[in-house]
């Protein structure tokens, strides 16, 4: 019995030493981050969809919001489109028609970086965009989803 | 001999972990050795990764700035609530560093808006049509198609569709149609021109030429074929220009916006404008009905409940006044009544009441809406009701989205003056869409139409639809 739990420990202590520490911090989720100036603090899941879909344009205070998104590939575009319950053929096809309809000024601003999303958020005021949990800089400023942050129980946003 | 394996494997183990990080600590020592070439070689290699690092982080700081100084020229998006000169843009561009001796000529790739130019966003829309039907007396020969011929190519609908941003609340909007008409001449209509201001998500305001907001169909497809499923719209939606029933045009104010409802999702629509509507009879005739229309009214509710993705239901309302002003089409010439007509002078209120259930959500596309279109003569009793529907059902199977549409028109032309050209008038359409990538569509679509009073029609259409 003593060797057993001997050997398991030993084992478990080389199983976490050979863990991928940021793979994990993956698994907490994808924040949403805000400009640091935003006075908004927590988002429904609703509402955040909507922001997304374009069909929620303003904050609370009137302020227009700015979409910031990643290209394709990227594990922040993966959430999105897993948000929107879309492909990456309709989601674009749908921001073609939100365009035309007249719902939208232009598609979202996509950016290659996790630093120019930085950059976006913070020359946007009203700017809302998705950044894995792990990559979250200082400057951005991560806001609640049904009150709970990214690695919470029930966190939404993956 | 148990208990000797029992200390072998524990041995073992003690080894394992204990070389695992002793091998670790071993290549550590190794690279903080002594040695005077390694040491500059690492610290060479730390200074590379710096560079590289600032140079990289400029080339981000700069693709930002013109992010931020397109929207900042005249008609475009600047954030305009947001200082130019934020804080947070002066604390992150003030402290460039200074100018690097050898940047990497390779900036990341950014993708550029191949929709904007100079902070307008451009868009178009088009088509390439070819249709044939089983009879050579001319049908709906508008957009371009020769009626009475066994089949033909035309081109539908081009259009030219820009946006542009004035302030942070304001924008404008314009759609440019070049439409074929016959003998391969075309016309332009600026089908939309409007300037919106949004205050917030409850209240949006809209001056200028609109579309409209009649039902689910003219609000999600607007003119562009290539955002249709199906190669034609139903006829009850088609433009007013193309023989359809409905006022598909005015000039005046659009006020949209969400009401406070929580999960139901409850917005509006009021708008009020002046319309005149000329369509031409689609039972080539060769007649168009100049409706010289009053100014319309049309109020709306929809709702999409959080609840239901992809479900949107609505009912509108609409009235004007209109006539029964019948003028051949190539010469504009008023056509004589025949006898016992109520006479040119002789005015309809109109009233469209519409009501439709929509779900478009997992490749599923399920469209149905109903109207009834009343024109009550003013001061008499007399008036012609004429109910319409379609229902369309379509579903993404890869690139491929097979669909099928049912359609009912009842404008009996024995009680009816106004829109006698169209009658009743029902039946299937099936067909397949093929998307050939995010911006080309191929559809087949074969129609069958019951006609009162007349042999049914069957026609095939052939469409190439595209974005840029």
């Amino acid at each position: 019995m003593l060797v057993k739990s001997i050997t398991t420990l030993l084992l478990l202590g080389l199983s976490v030493c050979s863990l991928d520490l940021p793979g994990m911090a993956q698994a907490e989720g994808v924040a949403v981050v805000v400009n640091s100036g935003n006075p908004a603090g927590n988002l429904s899941l609703g509402d955040l969809r909507k922001m997304f879909a374009g069909t929620k344009r303003s904050w609370p205070g009137g302020q227009a919001v700015k979409l910031i998104t990643r290209g394709p590939g990227c594990p922040e575009r993966a959430a999105l489109l897993r948000l929107l319950a879309m492909s990456e053929s309709e989601y674009k096809q749908y921001w073609t028609a939100q365009v035309f309809r007249g719902e939208a000024d232009a598609e979202p601003l996509v950016v290659p970086s996790v630093g120019m999303q930085r950059e976006a958020l913070g020359v946007f005021s009203g700017a809302i965009s998705l950044v894995n949990a792990p990559d979250v800089k200082p400057g951005m400023k991560v806001i609640k989803i049904d009150n709970l942050l990214p690695g919470a129980a029930g966190y939404a946003v993956r | 001999m148990r208990r000797g394996r029992i200390w072998a494997r524990i041995r073992c183990a003690l080894v394992v972990a204990l070389i695992v990080p002793a091998c670790g600590w071993a290549q550590n020592a190794g690279q903080n050795s002594s040695d005077p070439d390694q040491e500059t070689i690492r610290q060479l290699a730390e200074q590379i990764k710096q560079l590289q690092q600032q140079d990289h982080d400029l080339l981000e700081r700069i693709k930002i700035l013109e992010v931020k100084q397109a929207p900042a020229s005249p008609g475009t998006e600047a954030d305009a609530s947001s200082p130019s000169t934020s804080p947070q843009l002066a604390q992150q561009t003030a402290p460039l560093p200074a100018p690097l001796p050898a940047p990497t000529p390779t900036p990341p790739a950014v993708p550029h808006d191949r929709h904007d130019l100079h902070g307008i966003q451009w868009r178009g829309f088009g088509e390439v049509n070819y249709q044939v039907l089983n009879q050579r007396q001319p049908e709906l020969a508008t957009g371009g198609f020769v009626g009475g011929s066994h089949g033909n190519f035309y081109t539908g609908d081009f259009g030219l569709f820009l946006t542009s941003r004035l302030t942070a609340k304001t924008s404008v909007l314009a759609e440019m149609i070049f439409e074929e008409g016959d003998a391969q001449s075309y016309s332009v209509d600026l089908r939309r021109m409007l300037l919106r201001y949004e205050y917030d998500d409850h209240l949006k305001f809209s001056f200028g030429r609109y579309q409209t907001n009649i039902g689910y169909y003219n609000w999600a497809f607007r003119s562009a074929a290539w955002l249709q499923t199906t190669a034609d719209r139903p006829l009850v939606m088609q433009y007013a220009s193309d023989g359809g029933l409905l006022p598909t045009q005015a000039i005046g104010v659009s006020v949209t916006g969400a009401i406070p409802s929580g999960k139901l999702g409850l917005n509006y629509v009021a708008e009020y404008g002046s319309s005149d509507t000329v369509r031409p009879d689609i039972s080539g005739d060769g007649f168009v009905t100049d409706e010289n229309n009053g100014n319309q009214t049309n109020v709306g509710l929809f709702m999409r409940p959080d609840g239901l993705r992809g479900l949107q239901i609505g009912t509108s309302y609409y009235h004007d006044q209109i006539s029964n002003n019948v003028l051949n089409a190539s010469s504009g010439v008023q056509v004589p009544l025949p006898p016992g007509s109520l006479g040119y002078s002789a005015r309809y209120g109109q009233t469209i009441v519409n009501g439709y259930v929509v779900y478009v959500a997992h490749g599923v596309e399920f469209l149905n809406e109903g109207f009834l279109i009343r024109q009550a003569l003013v001061g008499g009793p007399l008036h012609f009701d004429t109910p319409a529907f379609y229902s369309q059902f379509s579903k993404q199977l890869g690139r491929v989205r097979p669909f099928v549409r049912y359609q009912y028109v009842n404008a009996n032309s024995n009680v009816n003056s106004v829109i006698d050209d169209v009658g009743l008038r029902y039946g299937p359409s099936f067909g397949v869409r093929y998307d050939l990538n995010d911006y080309m569509a191929f559809t087949t679509q074969l129609d069958h139409t019951v006609r009162g009073g007349q042999p049914d029609l069957n026609g095939l259409q052939l469409q190439f639809a595209f974005t840029f």
